[in-house]
């Protein structure tokens, strides 16, 4: 049984503790939260042992791994801290606040056997992992063009309160929002060669970014567009689309389906020359558990069955999170330059 | 319990399969008039019965309802709340418990904010999670006042996090205050109905209304379909069918057979637009019994 602890019990907190609780192999043990609310709530429901300090919730509770899920402003120390203490990990996207933090992390966890992994939850959705396989089989050919959108409604006035409208706790669109599609971009087709064209743009917030549009740019004559809004109050929820373009064919792709065209016959299975549609229900698998998303619960199963299996992190380990980081850090020193030009 | 309940997904662009349908489905019912004429289609074919979500589209609907008693008076609802989307933009700006102390004691019109206050003035802080709960469950059922309403369900989001968490006290103090408040049975939403039900039974809470996603090629069946259809053929507990199509997955008549041969489910919950697949679909349900 694995002894498991939550530092950080917001949505997505409750949301991971509410998944693993009821995992076989799982057991919590403590909860970590700066809400007296929760804390007092929590350990009176569950009876389970509630701190406020996270270094005494490490240090008592005998822990084989936790899960961090505060402001992305506190990972790097958390995670430093549960590194220490020989913990495996899994922490919310995005990594750290800087990429310097980051790489300091992956340093910290040569050498150690500790699993790794970030909350890029969207890797886990069935339709994406789809995706993948095609991308990995070749089925488009060379990639020529890819354009990556996300829209939704999550913020819609000027929040002045909470972490999510200041920059130096991880607030904005860039980290909060548009990171998961900057992952996806770096998980499917790769990390750019170079990246152009940013511009960070403010819709309602004072302090940070509401939408960003951005150009990649790959040596092999391949090119992407990323276009991201979270001010954009047509939607009820967040959406992704993903369209992807080469020699053979297209994909175009959101959350719960997915069309592909191929300009000759495809040479796969299923596939027929012209559009072939797939929706999340002909192949989606059921979980052991479900809250709020199947890929909730394969991104967390994933991660356990990494520390029982005693196999280096799959999916989303640190090191890959990094590369995510590093891009958009360089998506804000692209726009920054932009700014400096125009005085 | 009714045999056949309307749902309401349709209005407000959810579609488990495609969010290309779900956006056209949403602007189709733009309108307040566009929801009210497909609910009088289903009204007059013989649907009395409603699943409503606790979307502030529908406070309009009983708005409606209420102003035309007569010609709703054989009408039943069955509430499902909270209707989580309405918060999730004050949770991302002010995070869980922000938002519920938003909701439940601030930024409210002074007549509803003072009914509240009655409970005493406190802001939620200090409050028991309990506690928040009633006050949660009575600012929803604000809405459904003077209505004739059968069961109140909770959303699947709360219920599958509250069940993942093992809150025991919440789900007995929830069906007690249900029952006591509002005279009515509790009822559940879940995608984990299996494991649900045995946790319900576990809490003492005896013969629920238990309403999941129970289709012939088993989507949003969790943990697989064979623990469903093993949980309907031996729980003491009330099933309800959604979901039943798969999101269009499967056909009219296909789905209804599947449902229909599990013996056990009470009631089937399905929502449609055209006057043509509302009649299509209850005259299949009525046929297969």
């Amino acid at each position: 049984m694995l002894r498991g602890g939550v530092i950080g019990f917001g949505r997505m907190g409750l949301t991971h503790f509410s998944i693993l609780n009821n995992h076989p192999e799982v057991k919590f043990v403590a909860v970590c939260d700066s809400s007296s609310f929760m804390l007092k709530n929590i350990g009176k429901y569950t009876g389970i042992d509630t701190f406020k300090d996270y270094h005494k919730m490490i240090d008592r509770s005998g822990l084989d791994f936790v899960i961090v899920a505060t402001p992305t402003g506190m990972h790097a120390e958390i995670v430093k801290y549960a590194i220490q203490s020989n913990l495996h990990i899994f922490v919310e996207k995005p990594f750290a606040l800087n990429v310097r933090q980051g790489e300091e992390l992956v340093e910290m966890l040569k050498g150690k056997k500790l699993v790794n992994q970030i909350g890029y939850v969207i890797r886990f959705n069935d339709v994406f992992i789809q995706v993948k396989k095609l991308l990995d089989a070749g089925v488009l050919g060379d990639l020529l063009t890819f354009k990556m959108e996300m829209y939704g409604p999550t913020l819609l006035k000027d929040a002045k309160s909470g972490w999510r409208s200041k920059k130096q706790e991880g607030g904005g669109c860039l980290y909060d929002f548009a990171s998961h599609s900057i992952d996806l971009i770096n998980y499917l087709i790769g990390v750019p060669d170079e990246i152009c064209g940013s511009v960070l743009q403010s819709i309602h917030s004072a302090n940070v970014e509401d939408a960003i549009c951005s150009t990649f740019l790959y040596k092999n004559n391949l090119r992407g567009n990323l276009l991201v809004n979270w001010s954009d109050p047509s939607y009820r929820k967040p959406a992704y689309r993903m369209e992807i373009f080469g020699r053979k064919g297209k994909i175009i792709a959101d959350l719960h389906s997915y069309k592909v065209f191929f300009r000759n016959e495809s040479g796969f299975d299923g596939f027929t020359q012209g559009w072939n549609e797939r929706y999340i229900t002909d192949f989606v698998e059921p979980v052991r558990f479900y809250v709020r998303g199947f890929e909730f619960t394969r991104q967390l199963d994933c991660f356990i069955d990494c520390i029982i299996n005693e196999t280096p992190s799959k999916k989303c380990s640190f090191e890959e999170g990094l590369k995510t980081d590093m891009m958009i850090e360089r998506i804000i020193e692209d726009a920054g330059k932009r700014r400096a030009g125009n005085g | 319990m009714d045999r056949i309940i309307f749902g309401d997904n349709q209005f407000f662009g959810i579609n488990h399969m495609s969010e290309e349908k779900a956006q056209a489905q949403a602007e189709c019912f733009k309108d307040i008039k566009a929801i009210i004429k497909v609910i009088d289609t289903a009204y007059e074919c013989g649907i009395h019965a409603f699943m409503f979500n606790t979307h502030d589209r529908v406070a309009e609907l009983c708005d409606h309802f209420r102003a035309n008693p007569e010609k709703y008076s054989a009408l039943r609802l069955y509430p499902s709340m909270p209707y989580a989307h309405k918060y999730a933009n004050v949770v991302n700006e002010k995070g869980m418990i922000g938002a519920l102390n938003d909701f439940l004691f601030t930024g409210r019109t002074a007549g509803e904010a003072l009914t509240t206050l009655i409970r005493g003035g406190r802001g939620i802080f200090n409050r028991d999670m309990i506690e928040v709960m009633k006050l949660l469950v009575d600012a929803e059922m604000r809405m459904f006042k003077g209505l004739n309403v059968r069961a109140i369900f909770l959303q699947n989001i709360v219920t599958d996090l509250l069940l993942g968490i093992g809150a025991k006290q919440v789900f007995v103090e929830f069906a007690d205050h249900v029952r006591k408040t509002y005279g009515v049975d509790p009822a559940f939403n879940t995608m984990n109905m299996p494991k649900l039900v045995e946790f319900l039974l576990g809490c003492g809470i005896e013969n629920p209304i238990v309403c999941s996603s129970i289709n012939k090629i088993g989507y949003l069946m969790n943990p697989d379909k064979v623990s469903y259809e093993e949980t309907i053929r031996t729980q003491p507990f009330r099933p309800m069918a959604m979901s039943i199509f798969a999101s269009g997955a499967v056909a009219p008549r296909e789905a209804i057979e599947y449902v229909a041969n599990q013996k056990n489910i009470k009631s089937i919950v399905f929502g449609a637009s055209s006057k043509a697949h509302i009649e299509e679909t209850k005259r299949i349900i009525e046929k297969c019994g």
